[in-house]
């Protein structure tokens, strides 16, 4: 590792807006896609008004976590800075606007699109393409948000991985994930608002994505808050078989093996079921009090 | 002398900790509570708890409830073994706050009556002033959701004990049908023959009883004697 790297630390509040949440509590990221074209459920949210309702259903099913993309991750029609601040920054404002406390997050790898966001009101830069523009960091210091530091294999944004190959692809995702986590530590972002995301597909093939689920632990083990994205990613799917719309078991499966493990940030679609998924891996840590226990106890 | 009784149940999820976020039953909660206050307001110089165990003996006053046994996730605290019914008993005092005197006496489950009347008959002379908390549970047979699912003889066992005491009519207590109550899992029966045996020397108290249902299938009573 190299000496850039940032060190283990000991785990600690994670600070997002106004609210700092606990090393124990788990946290549920909730998407919410501007695009036409994102892989599940294409277009689903596209329209502002179906946007709008889909973040009072995720707000009503208790999300933690609002993240706003504008850009699908595959290649596809360019997006421009402009259309993306088009797609994704009026929304922001809006939700802003009727949620003043909800933890707004912006799914981006364009410095232009963060800082824009966060004039909006967004609290959360998650870099999912790995720090492909490094004036991400710079934005997140000054406007003293958080920002996500992903591994993408090195990928430049809105490419497939083509053959890929890591010597251990655990090692390489915690050198680079650490590796931001200083240099945003660096630009001046607060260290509690820094959150490491392996990045389930993301310069990775679908073993590589089982291998970075079952060694969670490592990340973990590093004190930074980790983020898990796998909601019906290609390699739940490859794993069972099934389309992008049977992928809902093997989705929890994957954020219960890494709650297990102690990741903390949760990014997907289903809200509801990963709350109880989550909640009852918490009951099993010790981390989640039970809801109301009867049986046998009558 | 007896100077007053209270008889409560002894569900675990009595202890708060055992039932998770929800606050379950809170008027059987609120009943025993009240019970214990009053049965501390007769002033007593001791107060001896009452409860079915494996064997009757008494154990320290300064036992408490090991949860672990019910809850592994609460971590190891108490006295593991301490019965149920008599860890209970010790929680509902500290709750109430009382700090004085105290003896966990213990009833063996399978005591025949004769022993048991003998053992409450040598309670009075403890103090001048005794109080008797009485832990024991009705039968766990009252609906087909019970632990032993439904007995139709459930009921109307429950409610002679229960009128029983309303009636402060100790010599139905003492004339409980052993095998009986255990077909029905009346696990109280021989705390309430201990109590039977501490009272019926005197004259008969007034009894009230502030709450009786089977939530849960399981009869719950809470009565005052005084």
């Amino acid at each position: 590792m190299s000496d850039e790297s940032a060190g283990p630390r000991e785990p600690g509040p994670l600070r997002l807006r106004k609210s700092e949440f606990p090393p124990a509590r788990t946290l549920i990221m909730a998407i919410v896609n501007r695009t036409p074209d994102s892989f599940y459920r294409p277009g689903i949210t596209w329209d502002h008004q179906k946007a709008m309702e889909r973040v009072h259903e995720i707000v009503a099913e208790g999300a933690d976590i609002l993240d706003v993309g504008g850009v699908p991750a595959k290649p596809g029609d360019e997006v421009t800075v402009t259309e993306e601040i088009r797609r994704t920054v009026p929304f922001i404002e809006a939700v802003r606007a009727a949620y003043p406390d909800l933890v707004i997050s912006v799914d981006t790898f364009r410095h232009e699109v963060g800082r824009a966001a966060c004039e909006a009101g967004a609290d959360l830069l998650n870099d999912t393409w790995g720090g492909w523009d490094p004036r991400l960091a710079e934005v997140a210091a000054e406007f003293g948000v958080g920002i996500v530091c992903s591994h993408a294999g090195g990928l430049p944004p809105r490419t497939r991985p083509f053959r890929i190959a890591y010597e251990d692809v655990m090692t390489d995702v915690l050198e680079h994930v650490l590796s931001l986590a200083a240099k945003a530590e660096r630009a001046g972002v607060d260290e509690a608002r820094i959150i490491i995301d392996p990045a389930h597909d993301f310069g990775k093939n679908s073993w590589h994505s089982l291998e970075i689920s079952r060694r969670l632990g490592e990340m973990t083990a590093t004190g930074w808050p980790v983020l898990l994205s796998a909601s019906h990613k290609d390699f739940v799917g490859e794993t069972l078989g099934t389309s992008v719309d049977n992928r809902l078991a093997g989705t929890l499966a994957v954020a219960a093996v890494g709650a297990w493990l102690g990741a903390r940030v949760f990014r997907v679609h289903n809200v509801t079921e990963t709350r109880q998924a989550l909640d009852v891996v918490g009951a099993i840590r010790g981390d989640v009090v039970p809801a109301r226990m009867i049986r046998g106890l009558a | 002398m007896i100077a007053a009784a209270a008889v409560c149940p002894s569900p675990p999820l009595l202890a708060r900790e055992l039932t998770g976020r929800a606050l379950v039953l809170p008027e059987l909660r609120a009943a025993c509570a009240s019970a214990v206050t009053r049965l501390l307001a007769a002033g007593p110089g001791v107060v001896v708890v009452v409860g079915g165990g494996d064997a009757t003996k008494s154990w320290d006053p300064g036992d408490r409830l090991d949860l672990s046994a019910w809850a592994p996730a609460l971590g190891r605290r108490g006295t593991p073994g301490l019965p149920l019914a008599l860890g209970l008993g010790a929680m509902l005092l500290d709750a109430a706050g009382y700090t004085g005197r105290r003896i966990l006496q213990a009833v063996g489950a399978a005591e025949p009556a004769a022993a048991c009347l003998e053992l409450g008959a040598s309670l009075p002379a403890e103090a001048r002033r005794v109080a008797l908390l009485v832990m024991g549970d009705a039968s766990a047979r009252r609906s087909p959701a019970a632990p032993g699912h439904f007995d139709e003889r459930a009921g109307p066992f429950d409610l002679a004990v229960e009128q029983a005491f309303r009636d402060g009519d100790m010599a139905t207590l003492a004339g409980l049908d052993a095998t009986l109550a255990n077909d029905l899992m009346a696990t109280g029966r021989p705390a309430w023959q201990v109590l039977a045996g501490a009272l019926r020397a005197g004259p008969a108290p007034t009894g009230e009883v502030l709450y009786a249902d089977a939530p849960f299938g399981v009869g719950y009573l809470v009565a005052v004697l005084d």
